[in-house]
């Protein structure tokens, strides 16, 4: 499995992304796995559990900028979404939403993780 | 120089794509959220080349950074991008009024951000040592300033030193007597100044002013020339002896003239105009050219208003001194000279002050 497949997986355009690190593939793998370290997801979770609704927003917004930069367009559309549903700070997003951005981010998650395996085999 | 960079951005991922980008030319420290970033700030403002900073973040957000660089005023100093995803034209405009320089959009593409960087960078750098430039010239200016402002206050004491040394060869000469002088002078600023004041179409300033009464003690100068026989006889002049006596207006000036290479052309001009002019009047039958209105300059007219008012209530080797009273009466009706009716205004309105100037060199 190499970086392409995983895009290909978690849903998102490889060859935009490594035009923008400068077609350096040891770059983009480099950034890959460190997303697996990332807070946001985990924050964004327990902080909607806690109905904590202000940090739930800051999280979605770190997670959707990471996402762009890492080019997961699939998880940047639904917690780009959880965003604007959190901007307000008052109104508890939808379930189905919250939904989507957790099999959205559990794809990629595994896709990466995969990724990582592949290579250590 | 400056050779850091600030990245401030609560996503770990993303101040490492950052310091990727740009780690090989600067150097790069980073802080996770607006408190870490302004107490980064407060330590290195001084070596940041550029602030990188994210608007929404844990603990203070971008606009709190912003406001502290605002308060501080690094913000004309450093240039600040700020990154983020989309924003609303709200928000940028907020930005820019804080003085933003420009805007890097996620995803981040690797050389956009570099150039992007190197710009600015490039550009700031431009701008303060331009200012830097700017401000020693100003300083060196300010320097020469205060110089040339010494020099001129040294010209303006030696121009009065030559006005009051000529003073006193008039006074040694017994020509006048200091009293007369310095009445004369005393009575000038009492009228030039209500000049001033009422009548602007003369153009007087306080300058001018302080000019025309220093100058006014040499109305008399050419009577040095004048022999002691005429000028000290203790009866009335012949007609010839008084049309010599008159002569004094010219060679008055002619003296002054010599001296005109010495001092400011001001001081020649003022002191020359009062010399030969202030036995003018104001119909045309003066002495010595006949000038009539406002063709006498303005220096000349003053004193010879001052002149005659004291003279009328001085005593001289032929006459005793009118009252206040009288000699009043007599300029005001013009059965003493004929005088400007604007400096005849000038007079009646400052009556009070030349009564109390006359009084006070009485006693």
């Amino acid at each position: 499995m190499d970086v392409r497949d995983c895009y290909r997986i978690l849903g998102g355009d490889y060859d935009e992304v490594l035009a923008r690190f400068c077609n350096r593939e040891e770059l983009a793998r480099k950034f890959l796995y460190k997303f697996l370290d990332d807070q946001s997801y985990g924050l964004l979770m327990e902080s909607l559990h806690e109905q904590n609704m202000e940090e739930a927003f800051r999280a979605a917004h770190t997670l959707k900028g990471v996402s762009q930069n890492l080019g997961f367009d699939r998880l940047q559309k639904s917690v780009g979404e959880l965003t604007e549903a959190l901007r307000s700070g008052k109104e508890r997003p939808s379930d189905a939403l919250v939904e989507q951005v957790r099999e959205d981010y559990k794809t990629t998650a595994e896709a990466i993780q995969m990724l990582r395996e592949s290579v250590s085999d | 120089m400056r050779n850091r960079v600030l990245v401030v951005d609560d996503a770990e991922l993303n101040r490492e794509i950052l310091k990727e980008i740009l780690g090989q030319e600067y150097q790069v420290i980073t802080a996770a959220d607006g408190v870490e970033a302004i107490e980064l700030l407060g330590r290195h403002h001084a070596e940041l080349a550029v602030v990188l900073l994210d608007l929404i973040m844990p603990k203070a957000d971008g606009f709190a950074v912003l406001e502290e660089m605002r308060k501080k005023g690094w913000m004309e100093k450093t240039p600040v991008l700020i990154i983020s995803g989309e924003t609303s034209a709200e928000t940028e405009k907020k930005c820019f009024e804080y003085g933003v320089s420009d805007f890097i959009k996620k995803p981040f593409a690797n050389d956009i951000i570099k150039k992007r960087v190197n710009n600015i960078i490039g550009l700031f750098q431009y701008q303060n040592e331009l200012e830097e430039k700017v401000q020693k010239q100003t300083l060196a200016l300010r320097k020469q300033y205060s110089l040339l402002q010494i020099q001129a206050e040294k010209l303006r004491k030696s121009n009065e030193n030559i006005i009051e040394i000529l003073g006193n060869v008039v006074e040694y000469r017994n020509v006048e007597n200091g009293q007369h002088i310095r009445r004369v002078k005393g009575f000038t600023a009492i009228l030039a100044k209500e000049l001033m004041k009422e009548y602007p179409e003369y153009g007087l300033d306080e300058k001018k002013v302080e000019l025309i009464v220093a100058a006014s003690a040499l109305h008399d100068i050419g009577k040095i020339a004048i022999p002691d026989k005429i000028l000290l006889k203790p009866a009335k002049l012949t007609p010839e002896e008084f049309e010599y006596m008159k002569s004094h207006t010219t060679r008055g000036s002619e003296i002054l003239d010599n001296f005109s290479h010495i001092w400011d052309e001001d001081y020649h001009k003022t002191t020359h105009e009062i010399c030969r002019y202030h036995h003018e009047r104001y119909d045309g039958r003066g002495y010595p050219d006949g000038l009539s209105g406002d063709a006498i300059p303005i220096s000349a007219q003053l004193v010879s208003i001052a002149d005659v008012y004291d003279a009328l209530v001085s005593e001289r080797v032929y006459k005793s001194a009118y009252s206040k009273e009288e000699a009043f009466h007599m300029i005001v009706s013009g059965e003493c000279g004929v005088f400007s009716p604007k400096l005849l205004e000038c007079f009646r309105n400052t009556r009070k002050q030349f009564e109390e100037l006359a009084d006070k060199y009485k006693s």
